[in-house]
């Protein structure tokens, strides 16, 4: 009863920034698909072609990669920018503190932007991938990952946004925290390649279990079950530390 | 009525009643070692115009950000129509409405959009989402501008936007943060007549103003506050007899001094004692009494 009214009033925490999407949908459809769709490019044909050995190998390894990447890329920054604009901004953050709504379907609702742009790219990417790379399958487990990574993410996005008290702030952390894990975690090559001490801090990384969940899913491998508890670990603190900056008036 | 709103409670103390909407007692906010709230203890009555009147800095949008249960007090409590604003957040916040001092829309939607979304955000019922959310629009004669987007309004029409998004759900208590700061005098005066028209349809306001007049001229009763702490509390001529309704301003040496009196008859000896020196009777403002209660010098209402 309760997890149902939190959804119900999930969604309405959503509304206004789901109407943003419907209204907007070919600037929301550009900025999410067009940078995962050169990664394809250039790094699949260019880079996979000229380098590799078996490009079509390769190929199959960067398709998941590229998916994982998109995960964080479609959801951290939009859903960090739009907390941190409607907060200090627009100031209409403060509004849905004064709703009648519980604070866990303020956290859930504020990433609703996050998982819907993270599904709409994800999606394409992977069927982009299936019909260049006959290695990669459609799996629906696939899109529960892209849910459980975009959320994830999202959380991660909205507790930066509540924190941070400049945009140039939210700049900064995206350089040396965002950038360095979209390509370092094992998205468009293997993270045993890197030195050891370096391996270890980017498989501490949410990004890499990422990768290799889509990794075991979308080329039928086995499911690392390791990776889920480590990004379950992630999601629950996200989602903790994001409630407890709202209960705790911090934001 | 009394200086000492300490007593003022004592005697009429026991729990909510069912003429008081809002009860704050002994609220005291600090953010780190600045006291911004200091021990207010007040309460709004069902059906009344009640306003905190007091300079920039005062504490007034802090106080009022308690009873929305979106600033946690530090100490002390506030009862919205019996139900605790901290723990019982969400029956509480069921209750209100508030147009914030800064316009709080959301600048990438619609006017129509953003009073729709509050009106989701509080449960109406799906069937009833467009009849309420036009006649809480019309009711502030916002159709025309109903499918612009936010940031293309000017300040008296986002103001007043504002208000259609607080009232939307139909609150007991609507509370008014500097509602008319920075608007002309039209638009104030159009403002006034529309608070004071949704409260005779029964809305009870709560408004914050460090406009004289505004108090003066709307307000059942108000509370001037200074540096987080209530000066006085009372109708406009309870606090005026406080000081003494008649105010004499005289100009013996270039610098204007002003003396107070219960009577007409008093003044005018006064004035009369004072022979040569330029005089002029006038009502004793709000503004007296802030000075005269708080000792300081003119000018803080600028
Ligand atoms: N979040 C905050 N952190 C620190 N100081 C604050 C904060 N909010 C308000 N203040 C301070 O508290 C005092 C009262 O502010 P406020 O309630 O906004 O006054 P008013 O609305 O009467 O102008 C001011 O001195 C203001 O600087
Ligand atoms: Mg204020």
């Amino acid at each position: 009863m309760r997890l149902l009214s939190i959804i119900d009033e999930a969604y309405r925490v959503a509304w206004g920034d789901l109407v943003y999407i419907r209204d907007n949908i070919a600037e929301v459809l550009i900025t999410s698909l067009v940078g995962p769709l050169l990664y394809l490019l250039a790094f699949g044909f260019g880079i996979g072609g000229s380098v590799s050995s078996d490009p079509d190998a390769y190929l199959a390894f960067i398709v998941p990669g590229i998916v994982a990447l998109t995960t964080l890329s479609a959801t951290f920054s939009t859903v960090a920018m739009k907390v941190l604009v409607q907060r200090l901004f627009y100031m209409s953050f403060d509004e849905l503190l004064l709703c009648p709504v519980h604070i866990s379907a303020i956290v859930l609702g504020k990433c609703a932007t996050g998982i819907v742009r993270a599904l709409l790219s994800c999606t394409l990417l992977i069927v982009v991938g299936h019909l260049i790379s006959p290695e990669v399958s459609l799996q629906p487990l696939a899109i529960l990952v892209v849910v459980m990574a975009a959320l994830t993410f999202s959380l991660m996005g909205m507790l930066v946004g509540m924190f941070m008290e400049k945009s140039q702030h939210l700049n900064l952390f995206t350089s040396l925290v965002i950038i360095p894990m979209t390509f370092l975690c094992g998205t468009l090559f293997n993270v045993e390649a890197l030195p050891s001490v370096a391996s270890w801090v980017v498989y501490a990384l949410p990004l890499t279990h990422v990768s290799e969940l889509m990794r075991g899913i979308m080329l039928d491998t086995c499911i690392p079950m390791d990776s889920v508890a480590i990004l379950a670990v992630y999601l629950a603190v996200f989602f903790a530390a994001c409630w407890w900056m709202i209960k705790t008036n911090r934001c | 009525m009394c200086r000492d709103t300490e007593n003022q409670f004592s005697a009429a103390s026991g729990g909510c009643s069912d003429a008081t909407i809002a009860d704050v007692r002994g609220l005291v906010i600090r953010f780190g070692d600045f006291t911004a709230v200091d021990g207010l203890t007040f309460e709004v009555r069902r059906g009344e115009i009640f306003g905190f009147l007091g300079p920039n800095g005062a504490g007034k949008t802090t106080t009022m950000r308690a009873i929305t249960t979106i600033q946690r007090p530090t100490s002390g409590t506030v009862l919205i129509d019996g139900h605790d604003a901290s723990s019982d957040y969400i029956e509480a916040r069921k209750r209100i409405g508030i147009a914030q001092q800064h316009i709080s829309l959301d600048k990438d939607l619609t006017v129509r959009q953003n009073i729709r979304h509050r009106a989701i955000l509080h449960k109406i019922p799906r069937s009833e989402l467009d009849s309420r959310i036009d006649s809480a629009a019309h009711l502030l004669g916002l159709e025309d501008y109903m499918d612009r987007t936010v940031g293309s309004l000017s300040g008296g029409w986002k103001r007043r936007a504002a208000i259609v998004c607080a009232i939307v759900h139909e609150p007991e208590l609507l509370l008014l943060d500097e509602p008319t700061a920075g608007l002309d005098t039209r638009s104030r005066h159009i403002l006034w007549d529309l608070v004071r028209d949704l409260n005779a349809r029964g809305t009870t306001i709560f408004l914050t103003t460090h406009y004289i007049e505004e108090a003066e001229s709307l307000c059942d009763r108000v509370a001037i506050i200074d540096h987080g702490r209530m000066v006085a509390i009372g109708t406009v001529d309870e606090l005026r007899d406080m000081i003494g309704g008649v105010a004499v301003d005289s100009n013996p040496d270039g610098r204007t001094e002003t003396r107070y009196f219960r009577g007409m008859d008093d003044a005018r000896a006064y004035a009369s004692s004072l022979g040569d020196a330029y005089v002029s009777i006038r009502r004793t403002t709000l503004e007296d009494v802030f000075l005269e209660l708080t000792g300081e010098g003119r000018g803080r209402f600028e």
